[in-house]
């Protein structure tokens, strides 16, 4: 027993220093953008009929800065499309998922800059703090600040609410959401959300099939099922059936049914997982069904 | 770890032991990382108490406690296992938000064998949820999670270092889910390993 209380006083030493919460981020650092010539995992591959023009694709930084920060943190962002026609097109504002960088995003992203026709809207999309060339650690704090960041620079270009719409693909669904639902420095007219999670206690949850707590294992806040309820802004749902992730029956439904707004539309894709819509779907099929939320609603 | 075989009268006993269910962490498959510290009394040769704190619980910034009693029903005779069942509880807080009460239940056959008295035991243990609801008020479907167990204890002369296999919730799908749970069981379940070291004083 002797042996046992000083190793039990280290272990309550370092009692209060763990959460699950940089469980959620899964950043891979780069020094380069290579886009098109990206050789690392991607989820799909596009043909040359998807390609962009170089002139048409804009690398830059962006100064990101939450309300409660001393200091502006460098983050990475792509905009898709020709800048001096920001003023008057659509854009839609990518909020990626969890893992790697922006270069694994780019068929993804290319897709939206095809949808309707080439470069019908601008696209614009961010490496979060932490991920790709961005500075910093990622955090949650820091997905809203630097989404916020794309939207005050979108805003600085003449964007106006009305043409921009917001877009979260799994972990990039708590930005999306939140800025779509709170008031920051734009108010996207639309939300758009692929695979998203409900929250973190869900996650929890599912894991243990018991009713635990997510503050048991987490300090994230991160709600899109609460959040949802706040957005009143035409909303998109797309999921797999088959996601093995996310599951779409705890997560995505949840939030699709706890949506109040004004309208909203579901697309449930039978056989997709977490990664595989746009190729279970087929990749006209899924800019049809984005496009037309996009421009009919 | 349970007391499977209740102590003798006035003995004291302490344990640490380590495990849990298997999973993929990046390419690896590990055990979820569950130490806990438990302290058994036996009252008398037929019925120990036993108190527990889950540290890796701690670690998260939760109180986690089990306090419970093993019973020994039936004593070995030859090849007719010794049996035993150990009522528990365990007990969760995090803040006024965050309280979970878990009953438990583990019913134990064990055998003893051998000169240093070796041990192995099979049994099932049960936790109960009460709560009705879980997140997003849906209702909580399980209310029963019970986990078949097989394991071995080795006796030396003051100690018992045991290994331990489980089943975890043989009956619920684990597809699906954001932890990748790694069992020979495939689509049902979750696979734990545990070692322990009790110390009897």
């Amino acid at each position: 027993m002797k042996k046992i209380f000083p190793f039990l006083l280290v272990i309550a030493t370092l009692t209060g220093c763990l959460d699950l919460d940089d469980n959620l981020y899964n950043p891979s650092k780069i020094d380069a953008y290579r886009l098109d010539e990206y050789k690392g995992d991607v989820d799909f591959h596009l043909d040359l009929s998807y390609h962009i023009p170089d002139s048409l694709v804009h690398i830059f930084t962006l100064a990101s800065q939450a309300n409660d920060e001393s200091a502006a943190t460098t983050i990475y962002a792509i905009y898709v499309g020709s800048i001096s026609r920001i003023a008057t097109d659509t854009v839609i504002l990518y909020c990626h998922g969890n893992k790697d960088h922006m270069d694994a995003y780019w068929p993804r992203a290319q897709l939206l800059a095809n949808t309707k026709s080439k470069n019908r809207f601008g696209v614009m999309m961010i490496d979060f703090r932490g991920y790709g060339m961005s500075d910093g650690e990622p955090s949650e704090k820091g997905l809203y600040a630097d989404a916020d960041a794309a939207m005050k620079w979108l805003k600085s270009q003449g964007l106006t609410d009305n043409r921009l719409v917001i877009y979260g693909y799994s972990m990039g669904t708590a930005p999306a959401t939140k800025l779509a639902a709170e008031t920051y420095s734009m108010k996207p007219s639309k939300l758009i959300l692929e695979a998203p999670f409900a929250s973190a206690e869900t996650m929890v949850q599912d894991g243990s099939g018991l009713a635990l707590p997510g503050d048991f294992f987490t300090t994230l806040s991160i709600n899109n099922g609460e959040e949802i309820k706040s957005v009143q802004q035409p909303f998109f749902w797309i999921h797999g059936e088959a996601d093995d992730f996310l599951n779409i029956e705890t997560h995505g439904q949840v939030v699709f049914s706890n949506y109040t707004g004004s309208y909203s539309e579901a697309h449930r894709i039978p056989g997709a997982d977490h990664t595989s819509i746009q190729t279970t779907m087929g990749f006209q099929s899924y800019m049809d069904v984005v496009g037309d939320f996009i421009t009919l609603h | 770890m349970r007391f499977v075989k209740p102590l003798e009268k006035n003995q004291q006993a302490a344990n640490l032991s380590f495990g849990g269910e298997l999973f993929k962490y990046g390419s690896s498959t590990i055990p979820m990382p569950f130490l806990t510290a438990s302290y058994g009394y036996g009252f008398d040769s037929t019925l120990t108490g036993f108190a527990s704190l889950n540290i890796s619980s701690g670690l998260y910034k939760n109180l986690q406690l089990g306090f419970g009693a093993t019973k020994q029903l039936f004593t070995q005779k030859k090849y007719s296992p010794g049996l035993s069942v150990s009522p528990a509880f365990e007990f969760i807080y995090q803040n006024q938000n965050a309280v979970k009460f878990y009953p438990q239940l583990a019913i134990n056959a064990f055998w003893e064998y051998g000169k240093h008295k070796n041990l192995v035991f099979l049994g099932v243990d049960n936790w109960f949820e009460l709560a009705s609801k879980k997140a997003y008020e849906i209702k909580q479907e399980n209310h029963w999670i019970f986990m078949p167990a097989i394991g071995h204890g080795f006796c030396g002369k003051k100690g018992m270092f045991t290994i331990e296999a489980r089943v975890i919730a043989p009956n619920l799908s684990n597809e699906k889910l954001v932890v990748e749970y790694k069992t020979p069981f495939g689509t049902h379940g979750a696979f734990g390993v545990y070692i322990g070291y009790t110390r009897k004083f």
